[in-house]
């Protein structure tokens, strides 16, 4: 529970002539984390992978253009899991079918797609001259006169020039489109002048006919080619039905056959040996070590390893929580991973985080809300992370539940009275907007017992890492400060707020004297500059008053919504209720997401600044088994 | 309500004592936050420790607002 999942060292030995045979035996388990192997030195090398990567990696090449060509992309479910005998016989004939099936359809669908941009060239060229009905045959091949053809932005006028010309013209986008006839000799003058009016002339070539009738012919192709590529995407559709399962399937079998070909990069290896370090949770050790003798028969050995066994900081570390506690492993993970002799702090969080983030919510009707987004999201999102976090949605929900009714908030209403819902049960109702001084020293408490524990935590952590004398140096100094100068401030601050004396009390000189007594722990542990780190343990505290301010302000909020609606719209009936109803909706819907925001992130900082910096390090090495999460294929 | 001059400095004190330390938080966390942010750019893993950095300057602010509620709920009932 706070300890991570005990492990052991193992060395896999063996010949090598069996060495595929092991690897396939520990990727059937999963179990293997495989400490890589780089001090190459004369006897021991770094293993070569096996000959089949090569083709291997060529079949997975050609599998994934297929996917990616189908628009398969591994996220996809189906429904029965692909027997992988069934693959490996056929992966051959069948990827080669499928690669010749898939390139036929997608190849006529590029031939079309060609013809389309033809046509829509084509298109583009005639759109400007649809308005002139002189056939296109006759724009070019006379030998006294010269044809421009072509768009222009300005305006033209070339009766400076010569008199003698035709000029056709029609607005077209933002300029002109014009067909204009001059004789041959005033050629090069006339173009001068149509550059100046950035013409640019239509190449039109190879077509007949009138623009009109050519555009019109050009549609209905359009709409033929277009049909037919809509029944080859058909096709493709049909055989990504057809195929997909097998897809999915091989890509994955190739997966999994790559990583065991390259395992022996992983290997030491020397000319007829191989050999492997690693962990195996303790306990899966003796179901390995069982496969490992029967597949190979005796001649690769799994043997523990007791000689290293010491040097925690190499230990891959897999946390063990209990179910309902795992989905929090998700907020250990984004701080950091536990190291192997740390305490893992994931089931403490179980019960705290919510804690807080109810205090800072506190209300019933907000509680509800986060109870029933944590439902729909943790039924209809996929990703693990996302549902873990909806998990603890659910969690953080019904403990704002609970304080909702302490703090009596239904959506900013006080609804049941100053009684509380349930009248035969006599409860302290405490509205929080009428009760900040009270509720501002329960927040300092709970930050009081938080520091304290994350001091006990701490103590444990460096009472196993470095011994009795370090642990009280480092936490329990902190400790004694913490509670010495507790006590000598409630005894002092009342006298000093009411300015009547202080009183000599014993309370007082033990506070100080506990305090004293830690100060010169922590001298003696971490040296003057521990006296740099002393405001933290006041700021440290003070921080834990957001409990309060955070939950003030998000029922302050509720209130202002309540109380504006009422005033605005509900006080004058009729149709003004629909608007004082939506801004409700949209008051309190706004509020609940800045709610669970801010509840949730500053609960998150309160653990990860406050309380996991008293005893939590992290930065261990995440367990990664060799093997793989078949999700497509059934082991044969 | 006794004396409404000093009533109303108690409530503007509040308000500088909450606005000026949230001014001053984010002046700090505008330059933590971006440096941050690229680490994680670079190295998702620091999520949680860029967070935690972040989010120090942040106490600044609640003490402001600790400030802020003492002068309301404790000093402007006695005035």
């Amino acid at each position: 529970m706070f300890e991570p999942q005990p492990m052991t060292k193992v060395i896999i030995a063996g010949s090598k002539d069996y060495m595929n045979i092991a690897v396939d035996a520990m990727h059937k388990h999963d179990v293997v984390h495989i400490a890589d192997f780089v001090d190459e030195d004369e006897d021991f090398k770094i293993g070569k992978p096996d000959e089949r990567i090569t083709n291997l990696s060529e079949r997975a090449v050609s599998i994934r253009s297929i996917a990616s060509y189908l628009n398969i992309k591994g996220k996809e479910d189906i429904p029965n899991k692909y027997p992988e005998g069934a693959i490996i016989d056929t992966i051959d004939a069948k990827t080669k079918q499928l690669d010749f099936e898939v390139k036929q359809v997608t190849n006529s669908i590029s031939e079309i797609e060609s013809k389309i941009k033809d046509v829509k060239d084509k298109k583009r060229l005639l759109e400007p001259l649809k308005s002139f009905d002189l056939p296109l045959d006759l724009y070019t091949g006379y030998r006294s006169l010269a044809v421009f053809v072509g768009t222009l932005k300005g305006s033209l006028t070339i009766s400076d020039i010569t008199s003698d010309y035709e000029l056709e013209t029609v607005p077209y986008g933002r300029g002109h489109a014009i067909a204009l006839f001059v004789p041959r000799e005033f050629e090069d003058e006339v173009l001068k002048r149509l550059q100046e009016q950035s013409y640019a002339a239509l190449p039109l070539s190879e077509m007949e006919g009138i623009p009109k009738d050519i555009l019109a012919n050009l549609d209905a192709q359009l709409t033929e080619l277009q049909s037919e590529k809509q029944k080859h995407e058909e096709d493709v559709a049909d055989v990504r039905q057809k195929y997909i399962e097998y897809i999915l399937a091989s890509d994955e079998y190739l997966s999994i056959e790559t990583q065991k070909a390259e395992a022996p990069l992983r290997f030491a290896t020397t000319k007829n040996a191989f050999i492997v370090e690693g962990w195996v949770p303790t306990k899966d050790l003796e179901p390995v070590q069982r496969d490992m003798d029967r597949a190979t028969n005796g001649h690769v050995i799994v043997a523990v390893d007791t000689s290293e066994a010491e040097d925690v900081e190499k230990v891959p570390v897999a946390l063990k929580n209990p179910l309902p506690s795992r989905p929090l492993e998700v907020l250990i993970k984004a701080f950091s991973i536990p190291k192997y002799d740390e305490i893992d702090p994931t089931t403490l969080m179980t019960f705290m985080y919510p804690f807080l983030f109810g205090i800072m919510l506190g209300d019933i009707g907000y509680g509800a809300v986060v109870i029933a987004l944590g439902l729909l999201v943790s039924r209809r999102v996929k990703s693990k992370g996302i549902r873990d976090l909806a998990v603890i949605g659910i969690y953080a929900g019904v403990l704002s539940i609970i304080f909702g009714f302490i703090f009596n908030e239904f959506f900013g209403v006080e609804v049941f009275g100053n009684r509380g819902l349930l009248t035969f049960i006599q409860y302290p109702v405490i509205p929080r907007l009428d009760n900040v001084l009270i509720l501002l020293i329960a927040t300092l408490v709970i930050g009081l017992l938080m520091l304290s524990l994350g001091f006990v935590l701490g103590f444990v952590n460096e009472y196993r890492q470095h011994g009795l004398k370090h642990a009280v140096f480092a936490k329990v100094s902190w400790l004694c400060m913490l509670w010495g100068g507790v006590l000598v401030i409630t005894l002092i601050l009342p006298p000093l707020t009411s300015r009547t004396g202080i009183q000599l009390s014993v309370g007082l000189v033990g506070g100080l004297a506990v305090a004293v007594i830690g100060f010169v722990l922590l001298i003696m542990g971490e040296g003057v500059i521990g006296i740099a780190e002393l405001p933290s343990l006041l700021s440290n505290v003070l921080s834990y008053s957001r409990l309060l301010s955070i939950g003030i302000s998000s029922a302050g909020i509720a209130l202002a919504v309540n109380k504006l609606s009422y005033a605005l719209f509900l006080s004058k009936g009729g149709v003004f209720i629909i608007f004082g109803a939506l801004m409700l909706l949209v008051g309190h819907a706004v509020n609940t997401v800045l709610g669970i925001l801010d509840s949730g992130l500053q609960a998150l900082r309160l653990h990860y600044v406050e309380f996991f910096t008293k005893f939590y390090r992290g930065g261990g090495i995440k367990y990664k088994p060799f093997g793989f999460e078949r999700k497509y294929t059934e082991e044969k | 309500m006794v004396n409404p001059e000093a009533a109303g400095l108690i409530a503007l004190s509040a308000a500088i004592a909450v606005s000026a330390t949230g001014i001053a938080a984010a002046l700090g966390e505008q330059v933590i936050g971006s440096a941050a942010i690229g680490v994680m750019a670079e190295d998702e893993g620091f999520f949680g420790r860029g967070l935690v950095m972040t989010v120090i300057p942040e106490s600044i602010v609640i003490f402001g607002l600790v400030v802020a509620l003492i002068l309301l709920f404790v000093a402007l009932p006695s005035v």
